[in-house]
């Protein structure tokens, strides 16, 4: 028997864990843990359950192995693959030809990097920048935020900075559960002394590690931070010399936070004034200090300005360019930064390249052969209400599933019912799906190979462990048929001949300045991976941004003054409580994956809405009695579970099982993210009849689709 | 012989159940570790503590459980007769009556794993180390010495700080 160890990346969240996947002739038989390569992100091979259980959502029963028609909504023929490519390529050049931006494009961060920069390309070689990925949903505001203040949108550090620590600033994330193992890091920092600050209207099983916890309202980060920013200039905790050298904007700044007294913070927040006083003196005089966030901070309409103003907290204590120091926003999904780097946004091409400078677009120009849309195109929540106008006609979704992810589901699921073509490729049958025309079935990450860029901007190749089921294909070998089809046939970057995603790493090498260095060759040799930017081959990659100066045009960091802004929606009269969403550790996003797997769903089995005792006891609400959680938008079924651990008025619902119906999709100006993380609602106790007649309206998370003969 | 347990740090604890997915891939899709929460957010995992005078041992009628050369309680399934003695004495609730084949199962410290060198798969996955594998005296040594050392520390700097696990 040949049987052998693949060393992969883990599919799920995006710390990017090396695992083996222990195969004989492409058959799973089992993991084994990465605990021999040294420098992998994921030290010793640690694994957090889902990590663990890796192998059962790829052998899940449903999954998807035959092209697929719809013949009417929810009900397929199979067909063959060159029909399937045949018909998307032909529709998708009529619409091209008609009007470009009447296509949307969807990207992917559970995908390889290459596939990501196929589909830009093939978007933007029909004529259209109309392409973006989830990042939009979870880290827009940190890429625009960062990119504001320090010229690039990246994590700053690595792990090891978040280890080499003196003080941690966790706010808006629960580490512990979100990122287990990244979570590894801040404890091993705890053990050396260090301090950890831990902001979150939650009491979460981070701030159960937390020396200083802060628990403010869900939306008032604002003048949380203003308030810490406060402290620091009024006792001169600050790094002048930093401030003086690297830094413009400091009396704006020093003028805006003037205001934000421990007292009047105090009085928006709800964090004890004297608190706020030690965590600002705790942070600002730790010599080396490392702030890290996540949704709870950026899917707000102000999260742009949270990640400024959060940026602004790292450069003034001078926290900035050194080792130890940084900011440390963590992604979601195992590929949010590849396929940022890569270009699957609006506004960019790859490398950070904006579309409507005409430099830059004349390289790409020249380098893929074609004339190119300057007009920056629309994003994932501009063209559900792009298509209600009859702006956008048609979408190809490439391993995303908006029903689920996108705020304010009922509107999003309108919105899908008016489209005109639509093709989804995915690993296994998604709630959109049942909105599809074609359907094309991908392989998983295991069946499949390529490179990958983690949180800390560390690109890894993960090799092809397992064979895909029945015809089931890599995504890059969808990407480029359907490119191929479409009339790209051109030499080297000017078409879509692709023997493999080594092929296309090597194109994206020669456009992708960050990337120029980081060789499929490099990559296969060394598993630990390479941080970008390695500008060449003989580059060992970087491990600490901006050490000499930021990458803004005078390279200084632009402080942000910022005036507190509340969420779009605040507690009233009919929607009292506030809601917030969060996550549990066994699952992940939308449940495509993790609700496949026998092992986790039987630890998490449903979600459960945390409601304050004194509030319960009010409304009469015990554990585990129904409730309906109704706001403007909707209304959402779930069980009550009465805990100490949320702030008294706060409501806070896990998102996996589709809580999206009820969230708010107000946009923050320039992240044009939604704001999912605060919303007005009221919470109405309801018998469990009345519970499952509502459960019918919500969009079921694992769907049954019926294959019908002819 | 030095005989090697599986020690539970439940300051460290996270809940995140990763031993018992791991556990539970190792053993046919049954779990042998698990994690318990009181008081809403402390938590800690429970594996079979392969006692020094273990009395599961001592009841078994056919010496169907045995210990190993780690010092592991293990069971050899073709002798026992699913009696329950041992499910019966064991203090902490261990053994399980397998449903299917009517014989006890527990924690068997991952025998297949160590006999390739490897540590029992709850303690190599757990992220944050709260489970560590070794000996029980040389494990207790260690924390005793980290906890002199930061108190050493602490004396030296004259910081006024609390304790809440080392």
């Amino acid at each position: 028997m040949d049987e052998k160890l693949v060393p992969v990346v883990c599919p799920y969240c995006g710390v990017g864990c090396r695992l083996y996947i222990r195969s004989s002739d492409g058959h799973p038989l089992g993991i084994e843990y990465a605990n021999d390569i040294p420098g992998i992100s994921n030290e010793n091979g640690k694994l957090c359950p889902k990590g663990n259980a890796v192998l059962e959502y790829v052998l899940a029963r449903d999954r998807l192995k035959k092209p697929l028609k719809a013949k009417e909504q929810g009900k397929f023929v199979e067909i063959s693959w060159s029909q399937a490519i045949k018909e998307v390529a032909e529709r998708l050049k009529e619409y091209s030809k008609d009007d470009p931006n009447s296509m949307m494009f969807f990207g992917s961060a559970k995908t390889f990097n290459e596939p990501n920069y196929l589909i830009q390309k093939l978007a933007r070689m029909l004529g259209t920048n109309n392409v973006d990925h989830c990042a939009r949903l979870c880290h827009a505001s940190t890429v625009s935020g960062l990119k504001a203040v320090f010229g690039a949108g990246a994590m700053t550090n690595t792990y090891r900075d978040i280890e080499e620590a003196n003080v941690i600033f966790i706010i808006g994330h629960n580490f512990a559960e979100t990122h287990p193992v990244g979570f590894r890091y801040v404890l091993k920092a705890k053990e050396r002394g260090a301090k950890v600050i831990v902001a979150d209207p939650r009491f979460t099983r981070t701030a159960w590690f937390a020396d200083i916890y802060l628990q403010h309202y869900p939306g008032t980060d604002i003048a949380l931070i203003n308030g810490l920013i406060h402290v620091i200039i009024e006792e001169r905790l600050y790094d002048e010399k930093f401030v003086r050298e690297r830094c413009t904007g400091f009396d704006e700044l020093a003028k805006t936070v003037e205001k934000f007294t421990p007292g009047y913070v105090e009085k928006i927040t709800g964090v004890p004034a004297d608190l706020i006083v030690q965590a600002a003196r705790t942070f600002a005089t730790g010599g080396k200090g490392v702030i890290t966030w996540a949704m709870g901070i950026t899917q707000h309409t102000h999260g742009h300005d949270n990640v400024r103003l959060l940026a602004t907290l790292s450069a003034i204590c001078g926290y900035q360019g050194r080792e130890g120091c940084g900011v440390s926003p963590m992604r979601g999904q195992n590929n949010v930064q590849g396929a940022c780097d890569l270009g699957v946004l609006p506004n960019v091409f790859p490398g950070y390249k904006a579309v409507s400078d005409p430099e830059g677009r004349k390289f790409f120009e020249e380098f893929w052969g074609t004339e190119l849309s300057g007009e920056v195109g629309l994003t994932v929540i501009e063209a559900a209400h792009a298509i209600e106008k009859g702006k956008v006609r048609a979408y190809y979704v490439m391993g995303e599933n908006p029903v689920i992810s996108d705020a304010n589901t009922n509107h999003v699921i309108k919105a899908l019912h008016k489209l005109e073509f639509m093709v989804v490729q995915d690993i296994v049958p998604t709630p959109t799906m049942e909105f599809a025309d074609i359907v094309l079935p991908a392989a998983a990450m295991l069946e499949n190979e390529g490179s990958l860029t983690n949180t800390e901007r560390r690109v890894q190749w993960s090799f092809q462990a397992i064979n895909p089921p029945g015809e089931a294909r890599p995504d890059w070998w969808i990407v480029s048929e359907i490119g191929k089809a479409a009339g790209f046939t051109g030499d080297g970057p000017k078409g879509f001949n692709y023997s493999g995603p080594e092929d296309i790493l090597r194109e994206v090498n020669a456009c992708t300045p960050q990337y120029r260095g980081i060789t499929p060759e490099r990559l296969k040799a060394n598993l630990a991976g390479i941080h970008w930017p390695c500008p060449s081959e003989d580059h060992p990659g970087t491990r600490v941004l901006y050490k000499e100066r930021f990458l803004t045009s005078d390279g200084k960091a632009h402080l942000a003054a910022v005036e507190y802004r509340g969420p779009a929606e605040t507690p009233d009269e009919d929607y009292p409580f506030l809601l917030t969403t969060v996550r549990y550790v066994g699952h992940y996003h939308t449940l495509t994956m993790t609700g496949r797997s026998r092992a986790l769903v039987k630890r998490w089995p449903e979600p459960l809405a945390e409601i304050h005792p004194e509030d319960a006891e009010r409304l009469g609400i015990k554990t585990g009695d129904w409730v309906k959680i109704v706001t403007r938008r909707g209304e959402y079924p779930i069980r009550a579970k009465v805990t100490r651990t949320v702030k008294k008025g706060v409501i806070a619902v896990p998102w996996h099982w589709g809580a999206n119906v009820v969230t708010n999709d107000a946009l923050d100006p320039v992240a044009k993210i939604p704001e999912t993380k605060a919303c007005a609602c009221k919470v109405v106790k309801i018998t469990e009849e009345e519970a499952r007649e509502l459960m019918k309206k919500v969009p079921p998370v694992i769907p049954e689709i019926e294959i019908v003969r002819g | 012989m030095a005989r090697k347990t599986v020690f539970i740090d439940f300051s460290k604890c996270i809940e995140c159940r990763a031993c018992e997915v791991a556990c539970e891939r190792e053993h046919n899709g049954r779990s042998f570790i698990n994690v318990f929460e009181w008081q809403e957010m402390a938590a800690m995992a429970l594996n079979c503590r392969h006692c020094e005078k273990a009395p599961c041992l001592e009841v078994c009628p056919t010496n169907a459980l045995y210990r190993d050369g780690d010092g592991a309680v293990l069971l050899a399934p073709q002798k026992c007769i699913g009696c329950l003695m041992c499910g019966i004495v064991c203090p902490f609730g261990i053994p399980e009556l397998d449903s299917l084949d009517k014989i006890m199962m527990k924690c068997d410290l991952c025998a297949h794993r160590r006999a390739e060198g490897k540590l029992p798969a709850c303690v190599e996955t757990c992220p944050t180390d709260a489970l560590l594998f070794g000996d029980f005296n040389d494990i207790q040594r260690m924390r005793r010495q980290k906890f002199t050392e930061k108190a050493i520390e602490i004396a030296k700097s004259g910081e006024r700080i609390q304790f809440r696990g080392v």
